[in-house]
């Protein structure tokens, strides 16, 4: 009976594996993703090729999820650190740019509307630290300030933490609530009055959430335009990647080439990103 | 005597022990994986109120608490709604109906939960979020969002089991309750519901195993906010907050994260045990509620 039972889990198991095998399976950052689903419905529908297409935990996901080699690209919108390699030994991650997006912090419309349009590094820090509660604090409404931070791992968190700590890992935990993808980021701050979090800029619509101008120093006030994404002058941008292990091959390597070829690359400006093109 | 070789029986036994193997290695593993931080917190892995990884601090009380809230809440909200319903649909309604009803209702325990959270993103948030505007919420997303969302989803199987007990009730005793004089809603409350409390009772437990397991649907309405740990235990104020249920964690990008470092790894397996301790807990008794309830 033993081996009966052996045999029908080894038969299960085999069959499992082998449904599906030549997909080409793309996981990771949602950011990356509306470019990167674009593409792939493109490449599906000409080149009929099998692509699926999944948003797993952010860019941490793609990247472990490439590293297990569950998957064959992974998306990420954060460099692939040190310790992500020494995670995954096995796997070589190549980075491949394909172009730059900000964070932008954002504000429900009773914020913005109350007179909150900028903000410093030190207010934001305050904000984080739990020392500032209130939206009076700030100039704006008599209203708390409901923050939804970005899950840890969220390429969007990390680019946060490093502008305001200047090392995300040097960040302090906090305990706030958690927000994980785009969609669900700007769903909530829109709806909850007094809100605030992190999102990327292309998503912040000015019309149902509105991305704060970043206030320098010299009392200079930055928007996230792409001018001053690409000249670095607005502090909180960062890379887009797709990742490989080792240099692409077969169904990647095509996708990969799509999305740096001209009509891919036009794909990620109309998602709100900057082409590569544009950061010259 | 000598047994006739039976492909019936030794699928049957093999199906089984395949089944009573998973749960068993399930256990096992999760039990093995978790020791670090066993060895690294002891007790106070449960007790204790802060969860920090970067500071490998793990204290899951609060997700613990979290989870029984939102659990028993939603039980407290769909028990009379869904016993009231079943008392309907086997004591008063037409047997054809009845059968149309349970078939609907049986639907809806079919619909993914990811469906019901993305409609509890959609309305039951803000409906919550007005409801609530007298004790100035700071968002929408609260355990009691969570509970609602779980009451809706588990309604159904209070419903359709409560149902099944109710009708287990022998019709002997309801003809010789009405010849006695006991008019139709005298015999739903002293003979019929007396004599299925148990199956009630079955019925109400597996749907709080259910709720008590479920993930997605909450993960998206009840905040996810670490460290919400009441001041006084058995206030109020926890249900209006955001919070964290050991499911909504489990779902979250610390799995991703904990990936390669043990001990967070352990962490993260020791919440998976703790759940799988509870459900399991839960569905044992109510199995033993139903089982010695012969209808």
């Amino acid at each position: 009976m033993i081996k009966t039972t052996f045999q029908l889990l080894l038969l299960t198991s085999f069959t499992a594996s082998v449904v599906h095998a030549d997909t080409l399976k793309i996981n990771g950052s949602t950011t990356v993703n509306l470019p990167a689903a674009e593409a792939a419905e493109i490449l599906r529908a000409e080149k009929k090729m099998d692509i699926q297409v999944d948003i797993q935990g952010g860019s941490s996901g793609g990247i472990s999820m490439l590293g297990e080699g569950l998957v064959q690209v992974g998306m990420a919108s954060k460099h692939v650190n040190e310790e992500d390699r020494a995670k995954f030994p096995k796997c070589e991650f190549k980075e491949i740019h394909i172009g730059e997006d900000a964070v932008a912090l954002i504000v429900s419309a009773d914020v913005w509307e109350g007179g909150v349009k900028s903000i410093t590094k030190e207010q934001v820090k305050g904000i984080y630290e739990g020392a500032t509660t209130n939206w009076k604090q700030l100039g704006g409404p008599d209203k708390r300030i409901a923050f939804f931070n970005k899950e840890p791992g969220r390429g969007t968190w990390e680019v946060f933490a490093n502008w305001v700590y200047g090392d995300h890992k040097k960040a302090p935990q906090v305990s706030f609530p958690e927000v994980g993808g785009n969609e669900e980021t700007r769903n909530k701050v829109a709806s909850t009055r007094g809100a605030l979090s992190q999102l990327s800029s292309s998503w912040a619509d000015g019309k149902t959430v509105f991305a704060l101008n970043i206030k320098a120093e010299s009392g200079e006030l930055i928007p996230p335009t792409n001018e001053n994404i690409a000249t670095k002058k607005y502090p909180l941008s960062r890379p887009l990647f797709l990742l490989t292990n080792g240099e692409p091959l077969g169904e990647a390597k095509t996708f990969v080439d799509f999305v740096l070829s001209e009509r891919g690359q036009a794909l990620v400006n109309k998602h709100g990103y900057l082409k590569l093109a544009d950061l010259k | 005597m000598q047994r006739r070789f039976s492909f019936t029986r030794l699928f049957s036994y093999s199906f089984s022990a395949l089944a009573a193997g998973t749960v068993v290695a399930m256990f096992v593993l999760l039990i093995l994986q978790s020791l670090p931080v066993w060895q690294h917190e002891g007790l106070s892995f449960l007790t204790g109120t802060k969860w920090f990884y970067r500071q490998q601090q793990f204290g899951a009380a609060p997700m613990i608490l979290g989870t029984m809230i939102t659990a028993f809440t939603a039980l407290l909200l769909a028990a009379p709604l869904g016993i009231g319903a079943a008392i309907f649909t086997s004591e008063f309604l037409h047997p054809r109906l009845r059968l149309t009803v349970k078939v609907v209702i049986e639907l809806l325990a079919g619909v993914p939960s990811v469906i019901y959270g993305l409609l509890g993103v959609l309305f039951l948030r803000n409906w919550i979020y007005d409801l609530l505007t007298p004790f100035d919420p700071l968002s929408g997303d609260t355990l009691l969002t969570g509970a609602v969302l779980l009451a809706v989803m588990i309604l159904p199987t209070v419903m359709t089991l409560a149902d099944d007990a109710l009708r287990g009730v022998p019709v002997i005793q309801r003809h010789a309750a009405r010849g006695l004089g006991l008019n139709s809603s005298e015999v739903a409350l002293h003979i019929a519901l007396p004599q299925s409390v148990r199956g009630l009772l079955a019925a109400l437990l597996l749907a709080l195993g259910r709720a008590l397991g479920e993930a997605i649907a909450v993960f998206l309405v009840v905040g996810r906010q670490d460290n919400q740990w009441p001041y006084r235990l058995l206030s109020m104020q926890p249900l209006i907050q955001s919070g964290q249920t050991i499911t909504t964690k489990l779902a979250s990008s610390e799995t991703n994260i904990a990936y390669g470092y043990p001990l967070h790894w352990a962490a993260i397996c020791g919440l998976a045990l703790v759940l799988m301790v509870m459900v399991a807990g839960i569905t044992l008794i109510s199995a033993s509620f139903s089982r010695r309830h012969v209808p």
